[in-house]
């Protein structure tokens, strides 16, 4: 009871206490434990769990294999794949010029080619699959279903359209004209009066047409029309306020916690 | 502890902290005063709410959907006969994130335990690795059926973030499971898990405080747990008195918190109208 109950919540307790005060200490010890030390022993204690990690793999993969369960095949890669790896490692350097311990970044060798032409190319096929899923993701997002889904879809293309060099050539008054016509359905759906409609949309375009003579139709004028300003506006603006909110709140969760696993009120981690 | 006991105490220390203070608080960093005395305020506040809730205080709680579609999703599983797939994220066990994430484990390997679903939880970090498996072994023991345990419910991939994520998704795709899970810290794999997860079909519920994946999550998820609603989900899901008054106190804090934003833009556009000198944006700096 006391090895696996007390024992851990006071470790937890201790070091918990002494992170969170030693910010406001002024005390090179327990700085240097704070800031230094207590990530390196982490550090230690994660570099030996590596090895659990590791013949938890093998094994896994390995029972696979003997008994040749479903998809055993790709179990053979992994199995062969950690083998090589090892060797390129520990055994075969691959280089005689380059000395142990930098071959894992030295050219030439067989752990650096392993790395170059395997790892990174693996790692950037399914990096660059995030494309793909952007895309199908963003497709859900943005259909029009409600309210909120159709503002996210309109503020999505201005911020796309806003953010690339085309932007920049649309014309406020270009936006303005696309705007009265969207005032001319939003009226029509209220109404449902083609003359309403139709002089309503003949008004916004006279006015529009008007103001851009008089003015010289300058691209970027009136600002609050220009898409390169809405982007950054609501950039800046909603969606900083609404990322602000979340962290507050994340910060918050982390807090308290934090303070729960300190004071030893949340033992969950000991299975409690 | 009595309340008068609490309240002598909390008195107690604040006293004794003052006379420290008028000392010249030697060892003391006291720039950073500000951000201590918000830290003890906060932490007492937490620590007043769990006093009200083991008292036996009841307190309203706003129903939190992803957390009540846990037990639904485990349930669907069941009734499929296929595994429920958990992705407690790809840090280790020195993120706050994971350690709520190994925290939930516990509850739905509680719930996979009652139903005798199976589990499956690929690592990336070998530390959660242990953690994660010691988690799921107590739930399997408290509810009785130790039987169904096997060590292999928690099994390691790799630390490396893509070939993980490849190594879920291959997993995803061969077994099929009826329900996924992510609760934990996660970074650009996330969408690339989640709209692998849509795609077989699973019922999908994400917990993160990871706040450039949460759209991401909210898009491919059926339901997401954002931010404090994840670090909130072990109370909600114990139903534990303690944690729920922990629950309540945080939102007093954030409560709080909102009054000081508010006073602070009053106290700051004074100063900017020059009606007053103090600057109330450097008080609140860190320093």
């Amino acid at each position: 009871m006391i090895l696996k109950r007390h024992i851990p919540i006071l470790i937890v307790t201790v070091i918990g206490l002494l992170t969170l005060f030693g910010w406001f200490i002024e005390q090179p010890t327990i700085q240097a434990f704070v800031d230094d030390d207590a990530t390196q022993w982490y550090d230690i204690l994660a570099s030996f769990a590596i090895i659990l990690g590791a013949m938890n793999l093998l094994k896994m993969q390995g029972r696979k294999v003997i008994k040749q369960q479903e998809g055993w095949g790709y179990s053979l890669f992994a199995i062969g794949g950690f083998i090589f790896s090892i060797l390129a490692g520990f055994v075969i350097k691959g280089s005689e010029s380059v000395a142990w311990g930098t071959h894992v970044t030295s050219k030439g060798t067989l752990f650096k080619w392993m790395f170059e032409f395997m790892f990174t190319p693996l790692s950037a096929t399914m990096f660059a699959l995030l494309a793909f899923f952007v895309a199908s993701a963003s497709y859900r997002a943005f259909r029009i279903r409600n309210f909120e889904a159709t503002l996210l879809l309109v503020a999505g293309i201005i911020i796309m359209l806003g953010r690339v060099p085309i932007g920049s050539y649309i014309s406020s008054w270009f936006v303005m004209y696309i705007l009265v016509l969207l005032i001319g359905i939003a009226v029509n759906v209220k109404f449902g009066n083609k003359m309403i409609t139709f002089s309503s949309v003949l008004t916004g375009l006279l006015i529009v047409t008007v103001a851009g003579m008089l003015t010289g139709w300058p691209i970027d004028q009136p600002g609050i029309f220009y898409l390169p300003i809405i982007q950054e506006w609501i950039y800046y603006n909603p969606n900083v306020a609404g990322a602000r909110a979340i962290m507050i709140g994340i910060g918050l969760g982390i807090f308290a916690t934090s303070i729960r696993y300190i004071l030893g009120i949340e033992k969950s981690y000991i299975g409690e | 502890m009595k309340d008068k006991q609490f309240w002598i105490i909390g008195a107690a220390i604040t006293v004794a902290f003052l006379i420290f203070w008028m000392l010249g608080h030697p060892g003391f960093n006291g720039e950073r005063i500000v951000m201590f005395v918000a830290i003890v305020g906060m932490a007492g506040t937490l620590i007043y709410y769990i006093r009200i809730a083991k008292r036996g205080d009841s307190f309203f709680l706003r129903t939190i959907p992803g957390l009540k579609a846990v037990e639904e999703a485990v349930g669907r599983s069941t009734e499929m006969g296929k595994p429920v797939l958990y992705v407690p994220g790809i840090m280790d066990m020195d993120q706050v994130e994971t350690v709520a994430g190994v925290i939930v484990l516990g509850h739905v390997a509680r719930m996979t335990a009652r139903y005798e679903t199976s589990l499956n939880v690929p690592v990336s970090r070998a530390i959660v690795m242990k953690a994660a498996r010691e988690s799921v072994r107590e739930a399997y023991t408290l509810e009785g059926r130790p039987d169904l345990f096997h060590e292999d419910i928690v099994h390691y991939l790799t630390d490396d973030q893509f070939a993980y994520a490849a190594g879920v998704n291959g997993i995803m795709n061969r077994e099929k499971p009826a329900a996924c899970l992510y609760m934990g810290k996660f970074y650009a794999e996330s969408l690339i898990l989640a709209e692998t997860g849509n795609s077989i079909g699973a019922i999908q519920i994400a917990g993160t405080a990871s706040q450039a994946q949460i759209p991401f999550f909210v898009t491919a998820c059926d339901y997401t747990l954002i931010g404090e609603e994840f670090f909130a989900a072990s109370a909600y899901l114990s139903q534990k008195p303690e944690l729920m008054g922990g629950v309540k106190g945080q939102d007093m804090i954030k409560a709080g918190i909102t009054i000081v934003i508010i006073l602070s833009v009053i106290l700051r556009l004074f100063h900017d109208l020059g009606w007053i000198g103090w600057d109330v944006l450097n008080f609140l700096t860190v320093q």
